[in-house]
């Protein structure tokens, strides 16, 4: 009389807990002892007839579940028919969630994209990287000039107002698009940007992407807390190279965090008040079966 | 309550139902001893698995079809019969089944004719 593979059987025993709990505990030591009788009796080799008994342990236990899924839907159709909608509502609120953020990202994109264009091409043309790519400016109002009038009063003249060059954008705090330029090798000869009082290195592979794909958009992460929508195009011309456009995400990831926030709470809101009125609902069902069956 | 509904409630009875009142037809039997049954080819030829015969039995218990004796080797291997409910599915499933395989006989022996009398 052949004795079960005392490791399978452990496995099997431990499968077990794949039913539902109800009928494992009941059957459990029936089932166990039908494999013993049939591997004492099992004329197939043993791999076959282990392999045909965990394939209906695994299938015999999804169809239990499923049954068991529709028997609770049969007893309670109204709590049914809210965990259908509770998820569909779900699915649609997680997927509108992400179709706006997918907006949201690439709408990061845009400036880059358009300066992106217009710097390769003027570095095309034979144009040095300074000629093309402008150092950020800023605005500063000149002091009003106190002029007196005719009759004594005193008026305020506003002029007009300085621009400077800045030392260019840091990319940490500044929401100012930032352009990078390097050579064919991959040497930087050209910035306007800076992180922490030095460039940031672009992620490995950029270039040789860019080698047979021109242009290339991607989230950068210089370093954590930075993370910068930028694209990438491949100049040609008299001297090829790359130029990396890019914008800090801080604030389209202030606006993320907003709409995840907002949808959450919405998820939350709806789901809930579709199970108190399901919950709600099954009550005044049970109470009025009760008053006819009284 | 279930034993008033007309015995066809259940039909067509799946492979697994039908070899499990099939065997326990022929008397009261453990799990086990089901399975051996179901496997020959009088009993259909069916390979049933541990977790298909006791979902099936529990099933079938449920719906008072078959139920236990109360008698027991051990908690191990408990025996189960037919109920009179269970007999009456198994008798309608049997007359159900035997209708069809006349049909498909005579379909086989004679063949379908065609509108304009040719055999197909």
């Amino acid at each position: 009389m052949r004795r079960p593979n005392p490791f399978l059987f452990a496995l099997y025993r431990f499968m077990l807990r794949l039913y539902p709990s109800r009928l494992r505990l009941r059957y459990q030591e029936e089932m166990l002892q039908s494999v013993r009788d049939a591997c004492a009796e099992r004329r197939e080799p043993a791999p076959r007839f282990w392999l045909r008994l965990f394939a209906d342990l695994l299938t015999s236990s999804i169809k239990e579940h499923l049954l068991m899924i529709r028997d609770q839907a049969v007893a309670r159709p109204v709590f049914f028919h809210a965990i259908i909608l509770g998820l569909i509502l779900t699915m649609m609120g997680g997927a509108a969630a992400v179709a706006f953020q997918q907006l949201l990202r690439r709408g990061a994109d845009e400036p880059q994209i358009q300066m992106a264009d217009d710097y390769a091409a003027g570095l095309a043309s034979g144009q040095r990287p300074s000629d093309v790519i402008p150092l950020p400016m800023a605005i500063i109002p000149t002091p009003p000039i106190v002029v007196r009038r005719e009759d004594g009063s005193q008026a305020q003249l506003w002029t007009c107002c300085s621009i400077r060059m800045t030392g260019g954008v840091d990319i940490d705090r500044s929401l100012q698009p930032f352009a990078l330029v390097y050579d064919d090798s991959g040497n930087l000869i050209f910035s306007n940007g800076h992180l922490d009082q030095a460039i940031p290195i672009p992620p490995h592979g950029v270039f040789n992407y860019l080698r047979s794909h021109s242009v290339d958009k991607f989230t950068w992460q210089p370093r954590h807390g930075v993370r910068i929508a930028t694209v990438a195009r491949r100049v040609d011309g008299p001297h090829p190279g790359f130029v990396l456009v890019g914008r800090s995400l801080t604030l389209v990831e202030e606006q993320e965090g907003l709409l995840y926030h907002a949808t959450f709470i919405g998820w939350f809101v709806v789901v809930g008040l579709l199970f108190a009125g399901a919950a709600l609902l099954s009550r005044v069902q049970s109470s009025t079966l009760n008053s006819q069956g009284s | 309550m279930i034993r008033s509904q007309p015995a066809d409630v259940h039909l067509p009875l799946t492979p697994a139902v039908f070899a499990v009142l099939l065997a326990l037809a022929g008397g009261e039997k453990h799990g086990y001893a089901i399975m051996k049954e179901a496997a020959l080819p009088a009993g259909g030829s069916i390979s049933l698995g541990p977790g298909t015969l006791y979902g099936t039995l529990d099933r079938l218990i449920r719906d008072a079809l078959v139920e236990e004796t109360g008698l027991t080797d051990d908690a191990r291997r408990r025996y189960y019969r037919i109920t009179e409910f269970g007999q009456r599915a198994l008798t309608a499933e049997t007359s159900r089944l035997a209708a069809l395989l006349r049909t498909a006989r005579a379909r086989a022996v004679h063949g379908v004719t065609r509108p304009d009398g040719a055999g197909v």
